[in-house]
């Protein structure tokens, strides 16, 4: 049983640093948070004066904006660990290499999910949505959806870490992939916006728990072949 | 301490190890010496367990290197041209990281002792990236050897630190050297590497081309040796 | 159903994998099958009264598109070679499959919209398969980009990865595109060639069609992994050159 002390341990200490780096710079959150709200407020802009179009598709826009602020955080987060290779560092004192993984995936559902925290007031003024209505509901299929964007993320970020185009590559992979993962939570908040109860959006809750599931566990299956040289 | 048997590792058509045979006993120092390219790095990284072999036998303290990796890397010490650290964090808390990571019991005193030995106690809680590039590789020695290693890899050690840190990592190869820690190092430097090291080797194109005792054996001798080798 | 018969084609299928070469009776045969399916498809299979000729697109449409699932799972199952037994061939495998299965899967988006115009009136329906086609394209062609940057065994090793993921997000992918098209208005209520209620003879032209893609497939595999491996071939001879010590 000392193997998964040892695991938490590391995962633990993995987080920590990658939150109290954070923490210093602040730089992950403010990009992801200050390009969410400007998704947010350009496609309003984009979308007309229309309230009940924009009730329609609020959604739709936070999720989007979810989406691109995590690609530009997981941009972030890569770039860390290719400055004086820490990564090599990392992996000269890992025990287990999932735990590398699953603290990175901790860290970004973190900021994912602060970040959202603090959209989703100032999407409730704009878009006259009252979202303190579902929030227990919403909380979980927030937590649910990032989690999936983070898994998916997390493995597309270690893959273009030293791909030349790394830029183009990692949404053009994180995107397609995590397409299940959009169109469920899409559906879910705003079937729970509209009124609904968690019992309404069963499908879609399940759906974006068996992707949560098996994305992991298959990322799992294959860390190690990613982290190897 | 350490064996190789037949190690080759190729990089798609390139073959950078071509049947690399080694056997270093406890203690012992082996200084590498080779021209760039003949895979001096390749083979440390293969040792440090950041590379697997594409053939052949790696044993470190009796553990296979590919199939119990994670018990061989706690006895490892790695250093690099790159410092492994974080520059957002202080030097004292990027040890604090890698001796949570390691499981390290009685961290604080450790960590100061490490930073004592590499002359950065004064420096302990500035940024990183503060540093400059010599203390940098200062502060990289002390996470090399923070949680005791009983294997030090040490890749060009010598290139981007200034003289004081030169002689700081000389004086500390020594110290460790007669506490039965085994190292080896690959190095341009020859002068210091023959100093320091109880024997050496030269790497050229992926084979070891000469194995030897270093003492006795003066600069000028080895300078001609590792001509006739490295044709 | 569809999606079950496809996988069980592709399974079926899984096999020809291992014969390694072209030789010239395959390839005749190959040729063979392809004009006696043209054909059937032009003059023996019967205009159907509704769409007339148009529908003949048809045979061309769902064989690229079972083509193009079977490349996809030979990816699949190439990358879990690859990772497991590390042999460049399953990579050379893994890559070509990906590279015919998009040429394949382009041709289903090409001809997906030629067939709706005329019958729908639309040139795409997001109808739930096309979408899924659509977005298989958009992670393979992700693939290739991948693959193109770099050729180290590590690059390999990524893409693998790559192969498995987009294969296994298949039926999740296709179930939420069809929860997706439950919200939005359906167009013309026309099948997009289901294969129940067909008549006999379109049913056999449409199996010797298929037949012919997927012959077609195989061979330009062989073709494409032999290429990849002469490649390798000459790489490793330019090292060797490269290495022999000059006096």
């Amino acid at each position: 049983m000392s193997g998964s002390k040892i695991f938490l341990q590391q995962v633990l200490a993995l987080l920590a640093k990658d939150l109290k780096t954070e923490w210093r710079t602040r730089e992950i959150f403010t990009t992801m948070f200050v390009f969410t709200v400007l998704v947010v407020v350009v496609f309003n802009f984009a979308i007309g004066a229309d309230t009940e179009l924009i009730r329609q598709v609020a959604s739709g826009v936070i999720w989007i904006a979810l989406s691109f602020a995590s690609v530009l955080g997981l941009q972030r987060t890569g770039q860390m660990e290719s400055e004086e290779d820490s990564l090599q560092g990392v992996l000269l004192a890992l025990h287990d290499r999932s735990a590398l993984f699953i603290a990175k995936m901790l860290a970004h559902m973190v900021y994912l999910l602060v970040v959202g925290l603090c959209t989703l007031p100032l999407c409730g003024i704009w878009f006259h949505i009252n979202f303190i209505a579902c929030i227990g509901e919403l909380g979980i299929i927030f937590i649910l959806g990032i989690l999936g964007l983070s898994i998916v993320g997390t493995l597309f970020a270690m893959i273009t870490l030293h791909t030349r185009a790394r830029e183009v590559m990692l949404p053009m992979l994180f995107l397609p992939v995590s397409v299940p993962l959009t169109i469920a939570s899409v559906y879910a908040t705003s079937q729970l916006i509209a009124g609904r109860t968690l019992r309404d959006i069963a499908d879609y809750l399940s759906l974006i728990g068996v992707f949560d599931i098996v994305f992991f566990t298959l990322v799992l299956l294959v860390f190690d072949h990613i982290v190897e040289d | 301490m350490v064996y190789l048997n037949g190690v080759i590792k190729h990089f798609g058509t390139i073959t950078a190890l071509r049947g690399i045979d080694l056997e270093l006993k406890r203690g012992c120092c082996l200084g590498i010496f080779g021209p760039n390219g003949a895979g001096k790095t390749t083979l440390l990284r293969i040792l440090a367990t950041l590379a697997r072999p594409s053939a052949g036998t790696v044993r470190i303290a009796g553990y296979d290197a590919v199939q119990e990796a994670e018990k061989v890397r706690p006895l490892l010490g790695v250093l690099s041209h790159r410092t492994f650290l974080y520059g957002h964090l202080t030097a004292y808390e990027n040890l604090q990281f890698y001796g949570r990571m390691f499981g390290l019991k009685k961290l604080s005193e450790r960590i100061t002792e490490v930073l004592q030995v590499v002359d950065l106690v004064t420096h302990g809680h500035q940024l990183v990236r503060t540093y400059s590039r010599g203390m940098q590789q200062r502060l990289a020695i002390a996470r090399a050897i923070l949680h005791y290693p009983k294997l030090l890899i040490l890749d060009e050690p010598y290139t981007s630190l200034d003289k004081h840190a030169v002689n700081r990592l000389h004086d500390l190869i020594i110290c460790l050297h007669a506490e039965s820690c085994t190292i080896i190092m690959s190095t341009h430097d020859l002068h210091r590497g023959l100093d320091v090291c109880d024997e050496i080797a030269i790497q050229c194109r992926g084979k070891i081309v000469y194995r030897g005792l270093s003492l006795g054996t003066d600069i000028q001798e080895f300078e001609q040796l590792y001509s006739a080798y490295v044709r | 159903m569809r999606t079950l018969s496809m996988l069980l084609i592709s399974i079926i299928s899984l096999p020809l994998v291992f014969i390694r070469k072209n030789s010239i009776i395959q390839t005749t045969m190959m040729y063979i099958v392809m004009v006696f399916a043209i054909l059937l498809v032009f003059i023996y299979a019967p205009n159907e009264q509704m769409q007339g000729i148009v529908q003949k697109i048809f045979y061309f449409h769902v064989s690229s598109s079972v083509t193009a699932f079977s490349a996809f799972f030979l990816v699949f199952i190439a990358s879990i070679m690859y990772l497991w037994k590390h042999a460049e061939w399953w990579d050379a495998v893994a890559l070509s499959a990906a590279e015919i299965g998009v040429v394949f899967c382009t041709l289903v988006l090409i001809t997906g919209p030629i067939w709706a115009r005329p019958i729908w009136g639309t040139w795409w329906s997001w109808d739930p398969t096309l979408t899924l086609t659509l977005v298989l394209w958009l992670i393979y062609v992700a693939y290739l980009m991948l693959r193109m940057d770099a050729h180290d065994p590590k690059r390999a090793r990524f893409a693998a990865v790559l192969g498995i993921i987009g294969y296994v997000d298949i039926p999740l992918i296709l179930w939420s595109v069809e929860k997706w098209r439950t919200l939005h208005p359906k167009p013309v209520l026309i099948q997009e060639g289901g294969t129940t209620g067909l008549p006999l003879t379109m049913l056999l032209t449409f199996a010797i069609c298929l037949v012919a893609f997927m012959l077609l497939f195989f061979y330009l595999l062989r073709e494409r992994v032999s290429i990849i491996q002469s490649q390798h071939a000459i790489e490793v001879l330019r090292h060797q050159v490269d290495d022999i010590p000059t006096e």
